[in-house]
């Protein structure tokens, strides 16, 4: 493709350039609300569970996606978990490089079989290994903000 | 508020509630950027306008100058054969009083967009701007109209170094 210049002396102006204005605010909903409140200000982490299905969803969700049934039974599963899988990240989403590298972990959270992903702190990739226990870093209260990062990353026990 | 206009289901938020930060929520904005190719009429259109002129571009096989000019007729298909300068004047062909902006935001003094047929151009030619310096009451199809351009040094090439039409 040609690369549009703006303004060109000699062919008079080639492209118009702008921009498009858009904020969007994304609402965590109903469920949502009470999973990150609980982040928050509880340290827990809150799944809902469908027995007739059998399966947990956290972060908690108001409805089963596999019956539509209504989820009313909420459960702590827990800080800790099972590490499922691992990717080590070099570059960032620009493609820019990160030094040190992330570490991006899939975490079985209790006994729940929800899993959630999340960063992995405090260890280096040498020592991961698939089904260690690791358990949340939480921040310090006063930093939270009722999102993920409320639990700075994981790390092994 | 919105609960007494709409009996809806689900939950109405207002400006207050993230304002205060009793729902939890993520805002993004994103950077949308773009470059439109203004294309060789359209650039020189607006190169001529930086310059405080109105080009045109007329089709000898149908007689027509068009503002804003094209390359090419769009009644014969044919290249268009040459530039024209037209002149900073022109009539009224339409007109509208705007008491709302395009937000629906209320006016005090309304603003006047209108259909400017340019002098030099074929009847019917023209192009869409605002007038002003003139009693909203007494806008008529058919007035005599005339630029008013920013000073020199703030045109950058688009429409709006013309601030307004005004009547002569």
């Amino acid at each position: 493709m040609t690369k549009l210049k703006f303004p060109d002396a000699k062919t008079g102006k080639l492209a118009w350039k702008g921009d498009i204005p858009i904020t969007s605010r994304y609402t965590s909903g109903v469920a949502g609300q009470r999973f990150f409140q609980a982040l928050k200000e509880e340290e827990k982490i809150l799944g809902t569970v469908c027995s007739k299905c059998e399966v947990t969803y956290v972060p908690m969700k108001l409805f089963c996606e596999r019956c539509f049934a209504e989820l009313n039974e909420t459960v702590d599963v827990g800080d800790s978990g099972k590490l499922i899988s691992f990717a080590v990240v070099h570059v960032d989403l620009d493609g820019k490089k990160i030094n040190p590298p992330q570490i991006i972990g899939l975490i079985e959270l209790g006994n729940s079989q929800a899993k959630i992903i999340h960063l992995l702190g405090e260890t280096k990739p040498s020592d991961l290994k698939i089904g260690m226990v690791v358990k949340a870093v939480w921040k310090m209260p006063l930093g939270r903000e009722g999102k993920i990062t409320d639990i700075q990353h994981f790390k092994p026990l | 508020m919105l609960e007494n206009m709409l009996n809806l289901s689900g939950t109405a938020l207002e400006e207050e509630d993230f304002r205060t930060q009793r729902v939890f929520f993520t805002t993004d904005i994103p950077k949308l950027e773009y470059a439109w190719d203004c294309g060789v009429a359209i650039g020189n259109y607006l190169k001529g306008l930086k310059q405080g002129k109105l080009w045109g571009t007329y089709c000898k096989k149908c007689k027509r100058t068009v503002i804003p000019p094209r390359v090419f007729c769009e009644i014969c298909f044919r290249n268009m054969d040459k530039w024209v300068e037209l002149k900073d004047t022109g009539t009224v062909n339409t007109f509208s009083i705007c008491y709302v902006t395009w937000d629906m935001k209320k006016l005090t003094y309304p603003q006047i967009p209108a259909v400017i047929e340019i002098d030099g151009a074929t009847k019917g030619k023209g192009i869409l701007h605002l007038l002003a310096e003139v009693d909203p009451q007494m806008v008529r199809v058919g007035m005599k109209v005339k630029a008013v351009w920013k000073p020199k040094s703030e045109r950058e090439g688009a429409i709006t170094d013309i601030k307004y039409f005004k009547p002569i």
